[in-house]
């Protein structure tokens, strides 16, 4: 058995009836007791693939492997999963303590009331709700809810935890609270964790490694830090980040990289940074906010439109060839709205694209 | 609060106008003419002598007995029969809509125009109920004629009409129960039996809560569908007379309003009791 790939998923397909290809190509594997954070925009596919993990849609083409073993022809029930819905989908008619119980009480295995009471305790005081067993889910808060579902999920004592946006549906504060409740709690119990998300910051939080997704296939399967500091391409540079990374048009030369208002010499640029020979032509550089910063020699003048304070940062934000270009400084910098100011950007942190957004530094 | 409140009233006029109307005033009206007698032109007050009437009259305790005996078996066997089917539709049944409209159709039919086509299949000699029952070898009783079969026959049409609206109103409710419940349930190894009984059951309650109640009231109040079972009357020898119908009978044909009044006072007690009753029962059901 190789604990790295307790999840494996290999050339995953899925086309719709309706001939909507929902997913292309996706591979990757889990590692056991990982929290693998599938993360992506609205309707990239990150559900289709947790409900195929699930077994509540069946692939076109591809395998998928638990343990080793392929679980395409399993039944939903024999997977060893737990599943956690985006609205819970708790049963308003029973008590937390039923609502928890309801999986050990069912179907061929079931076990007598007792012993099931006994198990469902023992989630219930792990995810800290004993003292709400015999309230129904409509009293509860949205945050005491998601606990709920979630030791319902885990009383089967499932091998791998399907969590599908299950913060959705919290406040902003909360949301914070509990997806630090969530990590603490799986890496207690120990169980292989795939949790989806629309939210980066989310999932740059929880994550031992994040799964980025886009069009059905993946676009960066690595940790955290990579998405911010070595995007594989584009999108991933433009999707993670907060304030947005910064895009400027330019055109590559002999050795020259030329914006509309700047000229960066080649020769300055970290030669072991270029991933390719470039031929000359149009390219996109992208630079995160934090890397773009004024400086008395800076490459280019530009006035300060706006000013964010965003707690303990700002953001400059300023026009460049008709697009609103940011700047991540100090608090504390002496800059005012209307201001002109020259800025710099540090080229080792500097990003290049092909138009197609391949990434070639 | 005082020129909003003159306001409410205003607004509430035509409504408590028309309840008062149509609704109050006749309650009243019935209850002090159950005190009265002679004929509608000259009702005097006779005290409880009308209650007395009906008391000793065995043709009251007949209505009331086959009314409530109506009531209690085909309020039940209806609804049994409806969660069924909808449930049926529902799970298995892919055409739902077609299906769904099929049943409704009977609810928008009169019920004379229905009662008249049961009165052919109930037929003891070519009613197509009978030619089914022969050729499979069973008896085949006088449904219509026999004043022994006369309630059953009714029972049978109540059950049968009362499909349709429940059906639908179940479907209804089935639908607003949200998918994931079961898909978590399928998740879990629930079998078919730990769904029905452990989440669609307890979901229904309410909608069957609501149904048991208009149900129970729609049957104590049976009429029509005698009347044109039985071709105008109640049954053979008066055999299938229902509450409405005594006091229909006595109102009109025989002319004393105050015993028809007096007997609609008792009918309107045994509807609010039973209605009292099954609404202990049901939050009872609710909790567990």
């Amino acid at each position: 058995m190789d604990n790295n790939k307790f999840v494996e998923v290999k050339n995953l397909r899925k086309v719709y009836d309706n001939g909507h290809e929902a997913i292309k190509n996706v591979s990757f594997s889990v590692k056991k007791g990982d929290l693998v954070c599938l993360l992506g925009p609205s309707g990239c596919g990150k559900t289709t693939i947790l409900n195929m993990l699930a077994g509540l849609l069946n692939p076109t083409e591809g395998d998928i492997l638990f343990n080793g073993k392929s679980v395409i022809k399993v039944a939903p029930k024999d997977r060893h999963i737990g599943y956690v819905f985006q609205n819970y989908a708790l049963y308003p008619h029973m008590t937390v303590l039923q609502n928890v119980m309801f999986p050990l009480i069912v179907g061929a295995n079931k076990k007598s009331k007792a012993e099931a009471k006994e198990i469902a305790t023992k989630y219930m005081e792990l995810t800290q709700i004993t003292e709400l067993a015999d309230q129904k889910p409509g009293n509860l808060s949205g945050g005491q809810q998601q606990r709920v579902a979630i030791a319902r999920a885990l009383v089967q004592e499932p091998q791998i935890l399907l969590m599908d946006e299950p913060l959705s549906n919290l406040d902003a504060r909360l949301r914070l609270k509990i997806r630090e409740e969530i990590r603490s709690l799986v890496k207690t119990v120990g169980i292989t964790t795939l949790f989806v998300t629309h939210d980066q910051e989310e999932a740059l939080s929880i994550g031992d490694k994040i799964i980025l997704f886009n069009d059905g296939i993946i676009q960066q399967d690595d940790l955290g830090q990579n998405f911010y500091l070595e995007p594989n391409n584009y999108f991933v540079a433009n999707f993670v980040g907060n304030p947005v990374i910064d895009n400027f048009k330019v055109t590559k030369t002999a050795n020259e990289i030329k914006s509309s208002q700047f000229t960066i010499n080649l020769a300055d640029m970290e030669q072991s940074r270029f991933k390719r020979e470039l031929p000359d032509g149009e390219y996109v550089l992208s630079v995160r906010p934090e890397n773009i910063v004024p400086d008395p020699d800076g490459l280019f003048e530009t006035k300060v439109d706006d000013i964010e304070l965003i707690g303990r940062e700002r953001i400059l934000k300023f026009t460049f060839d008709n697009q609103q270009v940011r700047s991540l400084i100090n608090l504390e910098a002496p800059i005012k709205h209307g201001d002109v100011v020259k800025l710099k950007m540090r080229l080792n942190r500097v990003f290049l694209f092909t138009p197609e957004g391949e990434r070639v530094y | 609060m005082k020129t909003n409140q003159k306001k409410a009233w205003l607004f509430l006029a035509p409504t408590i106008i028309f309840v008062t109307l149509f609704s109050i005033y006749p309650i009243l009206r019935a209850f002090g003419m159950s005190f009265q007698g002679g004929s509608l032109i000259d009702l005097h007050w006779n005290g409880f002598s009308n209650y007395q009437y009906i008391f000793n009259d065995p043709e009251f305790w007949l209505a009331i007995k086959n009314t409530v005996l109506y009531a209690v078996i085909s309020v039940p066997v209806g609804l049994a029969i409806s969660i069924m089917l909808a449930w049926i539709i529902f799970d298995k049944v892919k055409h739902k809509s077609f299906f769904e409209t099929t049943f409704f159709m009977p609810y928008v039919t009169s019920t004379i125009a229905i009662g008249i086509v049961f009165r052919y299949i109930f037929n003891g000699d070519y009613g197509m109920l009978n030619f089914l029952l022969r050729s499979l070898h069973l008896p085949a009783p006088d449904w219509i004629d026999d004043p022994a079969m006369s309630l059953t026959t009714i029972i049978i049409f109540g059950i049968w009409s009362s499909l349709a609206f429940n059906i639908v109103i179940l479907m209804g409710a089935l639908r607003n129960i949200d998918p994931n419940f079961y898909t978590i349930a399928d998740m879990y190894g629930a079998s078919g039996r730990d769904k029905f009984w452990r989440i669609t059951m307890p979901e229904l309650v309410p909608t069957i809560a609501f149904l048991l109640t208009m149900n129970v009231i729609g049957a104590f109040k049976i009429y029509t569908s005698v009347y044109a079972l039985f071709n105008g009357q109640a049954g053979v020898g008066n055999s299938g007379t229902t509450a409405v119908f005594y006091i229909y009978n006595k109102f009109q044909i025989v002319g004393t309003p105050g015993v028809a009044m007096a007997a609609t006072v008792i009918l309107f007690l045994i509807i609010l009791f039973a209605t009292f009753l099954q609404r202990k029962m049901m939050k009872k059901v609710g909790e567990n």
